[in-house]
């Protein structure tokens, strides 16, 4: 395993060396200097405490989509789906939120959300699941549509009667319902839209993985990411923990609408939170399975997004969008993990390579 | 002049030093034959002299010319062609097809000249002596006659040296000798012919020169005497000289029958009634006793792996019954690296595998139990002590042993924490591909599973195994039971039964 993790740090370290040659090229290319907005970008985030807590927040939602789609890696599943899956949460934790009643004690209140998004997520991710674990239908594919699926929904379901007339968005939370916000504590963030959920996603990056280690259930459902054939041999219920883990995964997913509904906007609108699934696979590939890799992970490409924001009169923030997407296609090229998914989805990459390597 | 040479070749993986300052020649006329355990380095050495692997230090010399193919394209051109255990055929493509891919003889307008490529195929055919049925799928073909396609493509490319990697290890006695009649053919004809192998009575049997490695070095090369005294030095080489005379030896004589007495008394265990499995398994019929060891001999593809995998559970049987369910059979799959072993996990996972909620309360582990459980039953399987290891780095040999023994774990009495007790144990070619030593170890624990009490069904290849193991033997042919014998039946007895059908309808025998 040691050899693996060596693989990942490396695999790591060639992402951001990518996204560094990246940046200086295309600051270039913009006529700029480099280094001036690279100071720049350090001031617009870790700075200043206000822009620490901004990239906080950035990365809040960051953080369980990259938890999300590590937990399904690890699965030997590829979970495209948490874009989806945070949307449908979301529009959930929104609409319940609205209907609680003004007096309820926010130690209820809360729980019953996050419960709320995690069940709306895990819904979002239970077609996939079936469809993987009863059908063998590719998670790929069948994520991706729940995707369009999804947002195609939430427009409908706002449309229909769950947003406020003439908007898209739901009616405001009850002040119960809402997660506090940093500031509250430390005077310093103040007008950031930081809040406690980032405990909640802290408290996800350390329990999962910790289960992988003490919990039978992930146990299996990672010797079962690592070759079902076995598992399945020594009767393993191997469909059964590749649900569990899909759901698992979605019900993650869905925890961002803790940092963008609750803790944030106390309503939520069409749109709010979308790009943090994609972000997420970005932060899983990073990250590699360890606590403090996806949240380091997660910190950076906050920080990008936040950046972004800093440097925007000199480069558009969409260049941090290239950088996140250089990370990405680097990483996952130097992940085996990736590429073992998508040989199965594609099964005629599987047999070119099953050529090249059965000599 | 050597026909290929290989100097000082020096290679390692890792922390492993899988072969070192080798120095081998292998002349034109002759067949070479190299032998050692597990792991010692044979096929490492092999692959970097057919180009298939740059050596750290040292070099490949072909009739005397340094050469340094880095591709197994280069090596071709070169002359040398390397038949590897897992055949690397097209399954979809003919036995022609096969042979002349990549190397296309062309027509007009770049059109592949198919009767040109006919042509020299059987030129190569009547070389081999071998009738082939060019224009048959591979997937239809059986591994005898998908080797002989191997071996004609290395033909067919004109290989000076072909490099076969046990090529024995699949196939039946008859096909075996059929085999090694092919490769005499080869050398005669002036080609260096090089067998990577296991089974030191081919050697004796067969072979000019054998060399022995053991740990990555040359321990000696010597000419072969047809003679077991010849064979028991090679085996002392093989191993070191203590092991040897411990293991007793002696080309395939059944080893410790005597710890064991058959209670031919005791109730079936393992029953099956008319099975059929598709068009593999065709009305099967069989008990296995308490106590006892029944032997399923056969060519392989005659329905062994269908069997096998309808008594597991994994595959749906059309017709007849089996008892008793699959959860109380413990079976050992062919197939150890896909259907045995999670090989990127630790050994102590890959031992307790399926067997997690014995060691789970309220759905948490309990580490401390799993690690002491674990080592105890690797231990006693001569595995690994430390069962935190990943279950790749193991040599082939303790990756088998780690296999039979977790199966044989569970047809013992249930250790503090445990499922319930598997009755029957099914062993799918429980040596295949495994060193002297871990053979022994293995034969011995599968009798050892049989005193106490369990049923035991062995299917191999290897007739010796068979004997050295089973009570009774029973033949499969096209997947049904052709005979039912005695252990010691003689080797014509078993294989006119392996035979059975196959005369009658040739063009279906690999249906």
């Amino acid at each position: 395993m040691t050899t693996r993790t060596h693989a990942g740090l490396i695999a790591s370290l060639a992402g951001l060396a990518a996204a560094w040659i990246a940046f200086d090229l295309l600051v270039w290319g913009y006529g700029e200097s480099p280094r001036a907005l690279l100071s720049m970008l350090f001031a617009g985030t870790w700075g200043t405490p206000y822009g620490a807590a901004q990239v906080l927040y950035k990365a809040t939602p960051l953080l369980c989509t990259g938890v999300a789609v590590d937990l399904a890696l690890r699965a030997g599943l590829f979970n495209i789906g948490a874009e989806g899956q945070l949307a449908v949460a979301g529009l959930a934790v929104g609409a319940v939120g609205a209907s609680l009643p003004a007096r309820m004690p926010a130690p209820l209140a809360i729980p019953l959300l996050v419960a709320v998004a995690m069940i709306a997520g895990a819904a979002w991710a239970a077609p996939p699941a079936l469809l993987r674990a009863r059908l063998g239908v590719h998670e790929v594919i069948s994520t991706i549509m729940m995707n369009r699926v999804g947002e195609a929904f939430v427009a409908f379901a706002l449309a229909s009667g769950l947003a406020v007339k003439g908007t898209v968005r739901t009616a405001d939370l009850p002040a119960c319902a809402r997660v506090p916000r940093l500031e509250a504590m430390v005077g310093a963030f103040r007008g950031s839209a930081a809040s406690f959920a980032v405990l909640i996603a802290v408290a996800c990056a350390f329990a999962i993985p910790w289960a992988f280690a003490r919990t039978r259930v992930l146990r299996e459902v990672a010797l079962v990411g690592m070759n079902p054939l076995a598992c399945a041999a020594e009767r393993m219920p191997v469909a059964r923990r590749l649900m569990q883990a899909m759901l698992l995964s979605g019900a993650i997913a869905g925890l961002s609408s803790t940092a963008t509904v609750l803790g944030y906007k106390g309503h939520f609108e069409s749109g709010l939170g979308a790009g943090a699934g994609f972000g997420g696979i970005a932060v899983a590939m990073l990250g590699r399975g360890s606590a403090v890799g996806l949240i380091a992970s997660a910190l950076l490409f906050g920080t990008l997004e936040q950046g972004g924001l800093a440097i925007n009169a000199h480069v558009p923030m969409e260049a941090m969008q290239i950088l996140e997407g250089v990370i990405i296609v680097a990483v996952a090229l130097a992940d085996s993990r990736v590429r073992e998914s998508l040989a199965r989805a594609i099964p005629r990459v599987k047999a070119t390579r099953a050529k090249a390597g059965g000599a | 002049m050597p026909a290929l040479e290989v100097h000082e070749v020096d290679k390692r993986f890792g922390a492993v030093h899988a072969v070192r300052r080798a120095s081998l020649a292998f002349e034109r006329g002759r067949i070479h034959a190299v032998v050692g355990e597990n792991g010692a380095g044979k096929s490492t050495l092999l692959r970097i002299a057919a180009g298939l692997l740059a050596p750290d230090r040292g070099e490949t010399r072909i009739e005397g010319v340094r050469l340094a193919p880095h591709t197994p394209a280069e090596a071709i051109a070169c002359g040398v062609a390397m038949v590897q255990q897992h055949f690397a055929l097209v399954d979809v493509l003919t036995a022609l097809e096969n042979v002349v891919l990549g190397r296309e003889p062309r027509g007009r307008w770049g059109a592949i000249d198919l009767a040109g490529a006919r042509a020299k195929a059987s030129l190569v055919a009547k070389e081999l002596g071998a009738v082939i049925a060019w224009d048959a799928r591979v997937s239809s073909l059986g591994i005898g006659d998908r080797q002989r396609v191997e071996i004609a493509r290395a033909l067919y490319r004109d290989a000076r040296v072909v490099i076969l990697d046990e090529p024995t290890a699949v196939l039946t006695p008859g096909e075996a000798s059929a085999l090694y009649a092919t490769l005499r053919r080869l050398a005669d004809a002036g080609r260096a012919v090089v067998v990577v192998t296991h089974k030191l009575d081919e050697v004796r049997d067969f072979a000019d020169v054998a060399t022995v490695m053991r740990r990555g070095a040359i321990v000696e090369t010597r000419d072969v005497k047809r003679t077991d005294a010849d064979v028991h030095a090679l085996a002392n080489a093989i191993m070191g000289k203590e092991s040897a005379k411990e293991s007793g030896f002696d080309s395939g004589a059944p080893i410790a029958r005597a710890i064991r007495d058959p209670r031919e008394t005791r109730e079936p265990v393992l029953v099956l009634r008319d099975v059929h499995v598709g068009r593999a398994v065709r009305g099967v019929s069989f008990e296995v006793r308490a106590g006892e060891v029944v032997g399923v001999a056969g060519v392989e593809g005659n329905g062994q792996r269908e069997l096998v995998r309808a008594i597991a559970g994994l595959m749906p049987i059309d017709r007849g019954s089996i008892t008793p369910s699959p959860d109380a059979v413990a079976v050992v799959h062919e197939d150890r690296h896909h259907e045995g072993l999670v090989l990127d996990a630790p050994v102590r996972d890959n031992v307790l595998l399926g067997e997690l909620r014995w060691f789970a309360r309220f759905g948490l582990l309990n580490r401390r139990a799993m690690n002491r459980e674990a080592k105890a039953r690797s231990v006693r399987a001569q595995g690994p002590s430390d069962v935190t290891i990943v279950a790749r780095t193991l040599s082939g040999g303790n990756q088998q042993k780690l296999v039979v023994g977790r199966a044989i774990a569970r047809v013992e009495p249930p250790m503090q924490t445990g499922p319930a007790r598997a009755r029957a144990l099914v062993v799918a070619h429980p040596t295949r591909g495994v060193d002297l030593a871990a053979s022994r170890v293995i034969h011995h624990e599968i009798l050892a599973a049989a005193s106490t009490g369990a049923a035991v069904l062995v299917v191999s290849a290897d007739l010796n195994e068979l004997r050295a193991l089973s009570d009774r033997i029973l033949v499969l042919a096209r997947g049904q039971v052709s005979a039912a014998l005695e252990a010691d039946a003689s080797d014509e007895e078993i294989g006119r039964a392996m035979l059975a059908g196959h005369e009658a309808a040739p063009d279906e025998a690999h249906a």
